[in-house]
């Protein structure tokens, strides 16, 4: 390759970059246009803020994230515990197989009610609604403040799980 | 690459061409869910992730057509920038697996359902650039005949 590349004469090797970089031009005004002219609802705004989306707020904070396959690897282990982070009405309505219930307000006292299956290191999932809430993130962090060492976000939630024809069960009890 | 048979260049242009069609569907049709498989590789800065999203499959579109059925000198460009593009998702991928995040490479589907990436990623990659360079040299052959480039 380097060698083809380099034995190209110089006029060769502008016009091929010019064919390239005509490539190039065409294709960034196909897909700028072809975002313009897609339906309002379906359109990609120019720039997002990506700092703020929930995977990257866990990146930083060091909380690690998985997505669909790792979320129905951990939901049908039995090593493990998941907890929905959603209010007691969401949760009630549907929720993963098998997920405790833990709303971000007093984590500790509702901790106790699962003391008997928990320990600092026991693998723990949280989730919330879906990629647009942190809930399950500040539940991750409240808590690693007490202890726990083994977390993971789920962040596309409840919402991608339904989404993805995943079982869910409904009322208070997991 | 004189030596190469024509037939072996059409299956290597072939082959190229169809991943590459096939693969900028998915995300033309979503790019949002493209831009959150952009974001999952944690290399752009966020201003530039929409943007990429919005333009990498056009790209995808045309170098694999030019590769398919453009004359000699787009298609020798196609080519290059095909492998200039494998490489760097062959690097993004690599961090990814380095990091430990489980995330599909956002390669043909941006489904969320799709499978996780592992080395046989970076193994189709690589098969992937040694055609592409195969197609590259090829053109550049048939495109500046004065000085050929020399086989590999």
């Amino acid at each position: 390759m380097t060698g083809g590349a380099s034995a190209l004469r110089r006029g060769d090797a502008l016009r091929l970059a010019g064919a390239a970089a005509a490539l190039l031009a065409v294709s960034a005004a196909l897909g700028l246009a072809a975002n313009v002219l897609r339906p309002a609802a379906t359109r990609l705004p120019w720039t997002s803020d990506w700092a703020h989306h929930v995977e990257n707020l866990a990146f930083r904070a060091g909380v690690p994230v998985t997505f669909l396959e790792g979320a129905r690897t951990r939901v049908g282990s039995t090593n493990g515990i998941t907890f929905d982070a959603r209010i007691p009405e969401q949760y009630a309505a549907g929720h993963l197989p098998g997920a405790l219930n833990l709303p971000l307000e007093d984590v500790e006292r509702q901790l106790v009610a699962h003391a008997a299956r928990l320990h600092l290191d026991t693998p723990v999932l949280v989730y919330c609604g879906g990629a647009d809430c942190t809930d399950a993130l500040e539940l991750a962090l409240k808590l690693r403040s007490l202890g726990f060492t083994d977390l993971t976000l789920y962040p596309g939630g409840y919402a991608e799980w339904v989404q993805y024809g995943g079982a869910t069960r409904a009322g208070d009890a997991p | 690459m004189s030596r190469v048979r024509p037939a072996s260049v059409w299956l290597a242009r072939l082959g190229v061409a169809a991943i590459f069609l096939g693969a900028c569907v998915a995300k033309i049709r979503d790019p949002a869910a493209f831009a959150l498989a952009v974001n999952r590789y944690r290399i752009l800065p966020g201003e530039f992730v929409n943007l990429v999203a919005l333009v990498l499959p056009w790209i995808e579109l045309t170098t694999g057509l030019a590769v398919l059925a453009a004359p000699a000198r787009l298609r020798a460009a196609g080519a290059a920038l095909i492998a200039a593009m494998l490489a760097v998702f062959t690097i993004a991928i690599s961090l990814n697996l380095v990091r430990g995040i489980e995330a599909s490479c956002g390669c043909f589907s941006t489904r969320a359902d799709a499978a996780v990436s592992d080395g046989w990623n970076l193994v189709r990659n690589g098969a992937l650039i040694w055609l592409a360079l195969a197609t590259y040299l090829d053109a550049v052959r048939r495109a500046f005949p004065r000085r050929a480039p020399e086989a590999p």
